[in-house]
């Protein structure tokens, strides 16, 4: 029956007293335990947004390099049927009639692409997509290229006899990287597959297409010397509008088609990030506001339950501090009594504290703090307004176990240090007399 | 047996109550000798519990000298005080004042444990003092559990746990029915005889103080023989 074992009677002694107050103090200690790991968790969350955001910006400033410059020029689609009775969708144009283009001020380019698409019966299949893959343009305008690329190569310089298939494409002719698929009578080798979802060019999205050189596509077509676009590339982007104004001017059939899209789309993505990473920023800034203030919070409540119920325990058993006084007990002994006590009422809720923390880390920090929205960004681009938060995930390591023992040791110390030197400095006499 | 083990001189007691100084104790001389059963009469307020929580340093005098086996305890400081209490007092209360969450072994063990000696030196004792006061077998309750007759013997076995120069009986009768009365006060003539207890028994009761071997009367403060 050493002192530890008078502690914990002592504890024991008044039952839903001790039950209340490690109760209290359990909880104060599983949010103390939770909060470093909860904002820990919340600042990943916020540099994953952070790092999606600027990789968001960086590949539309990418794509936008390529087509800022960039005129689509191509005669308006008019309701017209071919000797099958099948729509034209690009109505052709023969280059040679369209050479004043690369003689407008500041065209530095003029790059024809012929699009056919092709029909089985009635059933639409793909387009063939002529690229003319001369050196300077290929190297200089990588937007005539078709994008995102997902298996193989792209085309290069001087390519003949091979194709990129949209992977639709691939699928429906049963062939991948390496094989060989023929088109109109003419055998191609496939080099490389381009994904789904792919933007072409300023506005074309998901082309099926079979992209090969602007002559093999021309002859396998019948369509020699013709073509259903011009990608007009202007000197700087300073210069674009007039060299639009220049085309319509000299080709008012020609409908003219200018990056502004793009670029607007790239403005607003810019800008939509630059809100988001703001707004994450505030978060951030809020969530260690509210965490500092909860933490001194809860070290102060906790340290203010310990030292009360400790005074008030110390006034209870004055008489009893008296009697064991009378048989012998040193200061010290009481001191060490009373503190004990303490320490073990804050320890015995710390224990409990780090289980409950352990158990409802996840929910307990999304009650206790502020947090992200952790919709990607992809998300916001296409369902705009639709915003939900999902609390991040927070793990209590061994280290914070290790802190909240600690935390709690330290506290019941703390608190009851006062509690306890009083105890010690009680009269024996006086205590004696206290009813 | 004629040494003297308890010599007070002119012990005088000043405590102030609200805006009153109040002299419970005025150049009071006693002496005890070792082996005595002095019981200590007065009316109430006469000083009594002044005079033993005083000799049982729990109190300290405002003026005089005590000497407790030779050495004047009025002098010490409390790093001292507790020493004493532990090794040459042994307090029994009117109302026997047992930690009510230890069984009576462990509370006269306590005693021991303060101390400083050996867990089963301490049992042993332990179980031999709570035989000496007639509760074999009741070792295991807890004061709720006793009576108060038996609560009392256990107070008893406890103030001599450490086999003190002096036990100091405060009414030790006070809250006990006619028949715990006498066995109590039978048990404290039996210490004193068959091992030379010395007692200081402070009591009201003429009858209770009629067993002890030398009777003095406290009265303004003063002994009156």
């Amino acid at each position: 029956m050493g002192i530890l074992t008078r502690a914990t009677r002592n504890i024991t002694r008044r039952k839903t007293r001790a039950l209340l107050v490690i109760a209290a103090l359990s909880l104060a200690l599983a949010m103390l335990i939770i909060l470093p790991p909860s904002i820990t968790a919340n600042q990943e969350a916020a540099q994953k947004v952070i790092d999606d955001l600027t990789a968001d910006v960086e590949k539309q400033a990418l794509k936008l390099n390529m087509v800022a410059t960039q005129i689509d020029c191509y005669l308006p689609i008019v309701l017209s049927f071919d000797s099958n009775t099948r729509p034209i969708l690009y109505p052709l144009m023969n280059v040679t009639d369209y050479a004043g283009l690369s003689l407008i001020p500041d065209v530095t380019a003029v790059i024809p692409i012929l699009r056919q698409d092709q029909w089985a019966q009635d059933e639409y299949l793909y387009d063939v997509y002529g690229i003319p893959l001369d050196a300077s343009f290929v190297d200089g305008f990588p937007s005539i290229l078709p994008s995102n690329i997902t298996a193989g190569r792209n085309l290069q310089a001087g390519d003949r006899g091979v194709v990129v298939l949209q992977e639709i494409v691939a699928n429906q002719f049963g062939v991948d990287v390496g094989g060989t698929v023929n088109i109109l009578g003419q055998n191609f080798k496939v080099v490389g597959i381009q994904g789904r979802g792919s933007y072409q060019g300023l506005n074309q999205y998901n082309v099926t297409a079979a992209y090969m050189s602007l002559e093999e596509a021309q002859t396998i077509t019948n369509t020699t010397g013709q073509a259903t676009t011009f990608h007009v590339f202007a000197n700087s982007i300073d210069n674009v509008g007039a060299i639009a104004n220049n085309i319509k001017a000299a080709y008012p059939s020609l409908r003219v088609e200018l990056a502004t899209s793009v670029i607007n789309e790239a403005l607003d993505l810019q800008s939509r990030a630059n809100n988001r990473m703001q707004e994450v920023q505030n978060t951030m800034n809020q969530i260690q506001s509210t965490a500092i203030v909860e933490i001194s919070l809860v070290v102060a409540a906790q340290g203010a339950i310990i030292l009360l119920i400790m005074l008030y325990t110390v006034r209870e058993r004055t008489r009893e501090i008296g009697i064991l006084k009378a048989i012998g007990a040193s200061n010290t002994t009481i001191l060490g009594q009373f503190m004990l006590e303490g320490v073990l009422l804050s320890l015995i809720a710390g224990i409990i504290g780090i289980a409950i923390g352990i158990v409802v880390a996840s929910p307990l920090a999304y009650l206790l703090l502020p947090h992200l929205n952790q919709i990607g960004f992809d998300l916001i681009l296409t369902e705009e307004g639709i915003l939900t938060s999902v609390p991040p995930a927070v793990t209590i390591t061994p280290q914070l176990i290790l802190l909240g023992v600690g935390a709690a040791l330290l506290l019941g110390a703390l608190g009851s240090l006062y509690p306890a030197w009083r105890a010690a400095r009680i009269r024996p006499a006086e205590a004696m007399r206290y009813e | 047996m004629n040494e003297v083990v308890l010599k007070i001189e002119n012990l005088t007691k000043t405590y102030k109550l609200g805006k009153r100084d109040v002299q419970p104790l005025t150049d009071l001389n006693l002496e005890v000798k070792r082996g005595e059963f002095t019981a200590i009469m007065g009316p109430s307020g006469s000083g009594k519990t002044t005079l033993l929580n005083i000799i049982g340093c729990l109190d300290k005098p405002t003026s005089g000298t005590v000497l407790l086996d030779k050495v004047d305890v009025a002098r010490l400081p409390e790093s001292q005080l507790y020493k004493i209490r532990r090794d040459k007092i042994g307090f029994i209360f009117q109302n026997f004042n047992l930690l009510p969450y230890l069984n009576a072994r462990e509370n006269i063990e306590l005693a021991m444990e303060l101390a400083g000696k050996f867990k089963e030196q301490r049992k042993q004792r332990a179980l031999k003092l709570l035989a000496m006061v007639g509760l074999s077998g009741r070792e295991q309750h807890r004061p709720q559990r006793l009576s108060q007759g038996e609560q009392q013997r256990v107070a008893i076995a406890r103030a001599l746990a450490n086999d003190p120069a002096i036990i100091l009986a405060d009414e030790p009768t006070g809250n006990l029915d006619k028949n715990s009365k006498q066995e109590i006060v039978k048990l404290l003539a039996n210490l004193n005889q068959k091992q030379g207890a010395t007692i200081i028994m402070v009591t009201h009761d003429e009858q209770i103080a009629a067993h002890a071997e030398r009777m003095l009367f406290l009265n303004d403060g003063k002994i009156i023989k």
